[in-house]
C-alpha cells in the first residue's frame, strides 16, 4: 500500500517537473494563407496575434479588423488575443515558429525584440518598412529595428512621465521638484506630513529603473560585433543616489506596483506622486479607485537625474512579422493601416507611436487628470526621450533587477546594488546565448 | 488495458522521455556577432545543463527553502491534524459532521485562491490582522526575508490539516471499539485510551499523510509564486518548481527547455531519494 503510494507520489513529482518542459506543442492552426503567389484577385489571409486588453468600451481589435477587411476582400486578416504574460507569449511563438503554424504579425515589446530575434523569430521587413516610415516617431521606430533590420512596425510607446495630485500639493505648500536637491527636499516635507510624492517600485525597476538611469546614457552598445556593457553609468549612480536618499529619509513608498498595497496607498491619499510610464494613466484610474480624480495631473520628469529631464522608454511594443510569414508584404500594408488607427488604439489605452494624426485624450482619462489634455503631454515626452539598446535576453536581467530591488526596499540592501546585480547577470545571460562580449 | 496502455503512454511516458530527451540540449546562437546571426541552434551538450543544475548556488538556496519548509511545516501539520482528529473522534464532541466538514473546507478551496486570500491578510497596508497586532503594540512584517517561508507554511498547514484530519479520522473510527470497552473496564481514562490505544492504531494513517506532505511540500510553487508579487524579494528560482518554470520562460540564465527539464529532473531524483529514505526509516521502525 504504502509502497504504491509511494511510486504515485514520485510519479506526481516528475509528472509536475515534466510537464514543465514539455508541454507547448499545441499551435493554433489559425495560418491558412496559401503557398502560391498571389496574383491580384487571390485572396491573402493575414494572422494577428496581440496582447491589448480589449476590454468593455473599448474599440475591440476585431472590430477595428473587420473594417479592414471590409475595404480589402484581397487581404483578409484574423487578430486573436493572447491571454497571458508577455513572456508566455514568445514561448508560444517560439513552439509554433518551429511547428510551422505561427501568426503572420505579433505584438513584441520593444525590450523583447532583441531577445525574438536572437531566437530566429522574426523575418527581415526592412524594404517593407522604409515606406511606412514616416507615419511613425523616429524612436520608436528605431526600437523595431535589430543590428539595422527593421521587422516590423511601432504601436505604443511608454515614455517615463511624473503624475502628481496638484490639491494636495497645493495644501502642503508644494510644486514639482526641478532639480535633484529640490526633489529630495520636497519629499522630505511631504513624508513630515505623512504625504510622498515619489514611490519606489521593486517589481518595475527592470523597466522603470532601467528606463530612468538609460535616459542619461544606453547600457548596450555594439563594438566590433561584440556586446559592450556598461549598466553602471554615471546615469545608473544618479538614480541609486536618489532612491537611496530618498529611501534613507523614509520619504517614498516602496509598495510593488503591481500589488494592492501600491492601490491603497493611492486610495487612502498618502501617495501623491510618482513617476510613471504613460501607458500607466488608464490603469492608474482603476488603481486609485477614484481617490483625487479631478486632482491629477501630469508632467515631464525634472531635472532629477543629471540629464536636464530626459526621459526614456519604460515598456511600449511594436508588431513584428514572424519569420514563418508567407506574405510579408501584405502583412505590412495591414499593420501600416492598423498601427495608424490612432482613436481605436488610443481606446485600448495605449499612446501611439503613429504621427499621422494627434491623439485625443479620451474624457475619462481627462476628467480624472483635472482635464488636461495629457496625450499633449505625452507627445513632449515623447520627443524628449532618449534611445536604448536592449540586449538579448534582457528578461532575465529585469527579473533579477526586480528581486535585487527588493532588498533595498526593506534596508537588506543598496539601490546601486541594483546595477551590480544588472551588469553581472547582463554578462552572464549573453555568454549563455554564446554572444561576444567585450572584455 | 488498451485505453490504460494509450493515456499512459500519452501523458506519462511520452512526457518524461521528452524532458529527459530535451534535457542533454541548450539553445545557444552560433551564428557569432552579437546578435548571433538571429538563430538559435538546439545544441547536443551531453550532461552540461545537469551540471549546471547541480553546481548552481540558486538551485541548492530553492531546495534549501523547500526542506527548511517541509521541517517546519509538515510535523506541525501533522500534529494539528492527529489532535483535531482525536478531539473529533473522542466523546466529547457532538455534531462530528459539522466539525468535519468544517475542518475540511479550506481544502475546497485552490491553492492559488488560497494563497491570494492570505496575501491580502498579510499585507501591511489593508490586513486587518497586522493591523491589529499593530494596535496591541505587537509590529509583525510577514514579508520580512526570515519570516516569509512561515508564512507560506502558514497558508499550506491551513489549507491541508482539514485534509489530514480525514486521513486520521477514518483510521480512528476504523479502531474496533470492543477495545475502549475492554479498557474502560481495566480502569482506563480517556486520556489513557488515547494515549495507548488510539494512537498506535493509527501510525500507518500518520506515515502516509507525513508521505504524502513531504512530497507535496518538495514541490512547493503556488504560494511563493503568489506571494512574489507582494513580495517583489521572492526571487524567480526561490523553489526548485518555480526555477524550473522560469528557466523555461526565459527570465533566468540559462534558459530554455533543456536546462529547465534537467533542474526538473534532478528535483525528481531528490524527491525520489527522501521518499525512499522515508519508507526505509519506517520499515525499520515498523520491525
Amino acid at each position: 500500500m504504502i509502497r504504491n503510494r509511494l511510486i504515485t507520489g514520485l510519479a506526481a513529482v516528475a509528472a509536475l517537473g515534466m510537464g514543465l518542459a514539455g508541454c507547448g506543442t499545441e499551435g493554433t492552426s489559425n495560418n491558412t494563407a496559401s503557398n502560391t503567389a498571389t496574383s491580384s484577385n487571390e485572396v491573402v489571409n493575414i494572422t494577428y496575434m496581440h496582447r491589448l486588453p480589449d476590454k468593455a468600451g473599448m474599440t475591440l481589435v476585431n472590430d477595428i479588423v473587420a473594417e479592414w477587411n471590409k475595404a480589402n476582400p484581397n487581404i483578409q486578416v484574423t487578430a486573436t488575443k493572447f491571454d497571458g504574460k508577455a513572456s508566455e507569449m514568445i514561448k508560444k511563438l517560439e513552439t509554433d515558429v518551429k511547428a510551422g503554424t505561427a501568426p503572420d504579425l505579433a505584438q513584441v515589446g520593444y525590450a523583447e525584440l532583441p531577445e525574438v530575434f536572437t531566437k530566429g523569430l522574426l523575418q527581415d521587413v526592412s524594404a517593407e518598412a522604409s515606406k511606412y516610415q514616416s507615419h511613425f516617431a523616429a524612436g520608436p521606430y528605431s526600437l523595431m529595428q535589430v543590428d539595422g533590420k527593421t521587422f516590423g512596425l511601432p504601436q505604443d510607446t511608454g515614455p517615463l512621465v511624473y503624475f502628481y495630485n496638484k490639491a494636495e500639493f497645493e495644501k502642503l505648500g508644494i510644486t514639482v521638484p526641478k532639480t535633484q536637491s529640490e526633489l529630495i527636499e520636497t519629499a522630505k516635507k511631504a513624508a513630515a506630513a505623512g504625504k510622498y510624492i515619489m514611490s519606489y517600485q521593486p517589481d518595475e525597476a527592470g523597466n522603470m529603473i532601467s528606463g530612468l538611469a538609460g535616459a542619461s546614457g544606453g547600457w548596450y552598445t555594439v563594438k566590433d560585433n561584440a556586446w559592450v556593457v556598461n549598466t553602471e553609468t554615471a546615469g545608473s549612480k544618479a538614480v541609486a543616489d536618489v532612491y537611496q536618499q530618498l529611501i534613507d529619509a523614509k520619504a517614498v513608498t516602496t509598495n510593488p506596483r503591481w500589488d494592492t498595497s501600491f492601490d491603497a496607498t493611492l486610495q487612502d491619499g498618502s501617495l501623491i506622486g510618482t513617476v510613471a510610464a504613460a501607458w500607466e494613466a488608464p490603469l492608474f484610474l482603476d488603481s486609485s479607485g477614484g481617490t483625487g480624480a479631478g486632482q491629477w495631473q501630469v508632467t515631464q520628469l525634472g531635472d532629477w537625474f543629471g540629464n536636464s529631464g530626459k526621459t526614456s522608454p519604460d515598456g511600449g511594443s511594436g508588431v513584428a512579422v514572424l519569420q514563418t510569414s508567407k506574405h510579408p508584404a501584405e502583412a505590412m500594408k495591414f499593420l501600416d493601416w492598423f498601427n495608424t488607427q490612432v482613436e481605436g488604439l488610443v481606446s485600448q489605452g495605449l499612446v501611439v507611436a503613429a504621427t499621422t494624426e494627434d491623439a485625443k485624450t479620451p474624457k475619462d482619462w481627462a476628467d480624472f487628470f483635472g482635464g488636461q489634455d495629457i496625450m499633449a503631454e505625452f507627445k513632449t515626452a515623447n520627443g524628449n526621450m532618449g534611445d536604448f539598446t536592449y540586449m538579448p535576453g534582457f528578461s532575465a536581467v529585469a527579473a533579477a533587477m526586480n528581486t535585487t530591488a527588493a532588498k533595498a526596499a526593506d534596508g537588506s540592501g543598496k539601490v546601486s546594488d541594483i546595477f551590480s546585480e544588472a551588469q553581472k547577470t547582463s554578462v552572464e545571460t549573453l555568454k549563455n546565448l554564446n554572444l561576444s562580449v567585450a572584455q | 488495458m488498451a485505453p490504460f496502455a494509450i493515456l499512459f503512454a500519452f501523458v506519462f511516458i511520452l512526457p518524461i522521455g521528452w524532458a529527459v530527451y530535451s534535457s542533454f540540449f541548450r539553445q545557444i546562437a552560433e551564428g557569432g556577432g552579437a546578435y548571433g546571426g538571429g538563430k538559435l541552434v538546439n545544441k547536443f551538450v551531453g550532461l552540461q545543463n545537469f551540471q549546471y543544475a547541480i553546481t548552481s548556488a540558486d538551485f541548492w538556496t530553492g531546495v534549501g527553502h523547500v526542506l527548511v519548509y517541509t521541517v517546519i511545516q509538515v510535523p506541525v501539520m501533522i500534529i494539528a491534524a492527529l489532535a483535531l482528529a482525536m478531539v473529533v473522534d473522542s466523546f466529547v464532541v457532538k455534531h462530528v459532521t459539522g466539525f468535519r466538514l468544517g475542518y475540511f473546507l479550506p481544502y475546497a478551496i485552490p491553492g492559488v485562491v488560497a494563497s491570494i486570500i492570505w496575501v491580502y491578510l498579510y499585507n501591511g497596508q489593508i490586513s486587518p490582522i497586522v493591523k491589529g497586532l499593530a494596535a496591541i503594540g505587537i509590529n509583525v512584517d510577514f514579508f520580512a526575508d526570515n519570516v516569509v517561508l512561515l508564512s507560506m507554511a502558514n497558508i499550506t498547514t491551513w489549507t491541508f490539516t482539514g485534509y489530514n484530519m480525514l486521513i486520521f479520522l477514518a483510521a480512528l473510527q476504523a479502531i474496533p471499539h470492543d477495545l475502549y470497552e475492554a479498557a474502560r473496564i481495566d480502569g482506563a481514562n480517556g486520556w489513557q485510551i488515547a494515549m495507548k490505544i488510539k494512537l498506535p492504531n493509527v501510525r500507518g494513517a500518520a506515515l502516509l499523510a507525513m508521505l504524502l506532505s513531504i512530497v507535496g511540500t518538495i514541490q512547493l510553487f503556488n504560494e511563493p509564486q503568489i506571494m512574489a508579487t507582494a513580495d517583489p524579494g521572492i526571487s524567480k528560482s526561490y523553489t526548485p518548481m518555480m526555477m524550473a518554470l522560469n528557466t523555461s520562460q526565459g527570465t533566468l540564465t540559462p534558459s530554455g527547455d533543456g536546462p529547465a527539464s534537467a533542474i526538473a529532473i534532478v528535483m525528481a531524483l531528490i524527491a525520489g531519494v527522501l521518499a525512499m529514505l522515508y519508507t526505509l526509516a519506517e520499515r525499520k521502525v515498523n520491525e
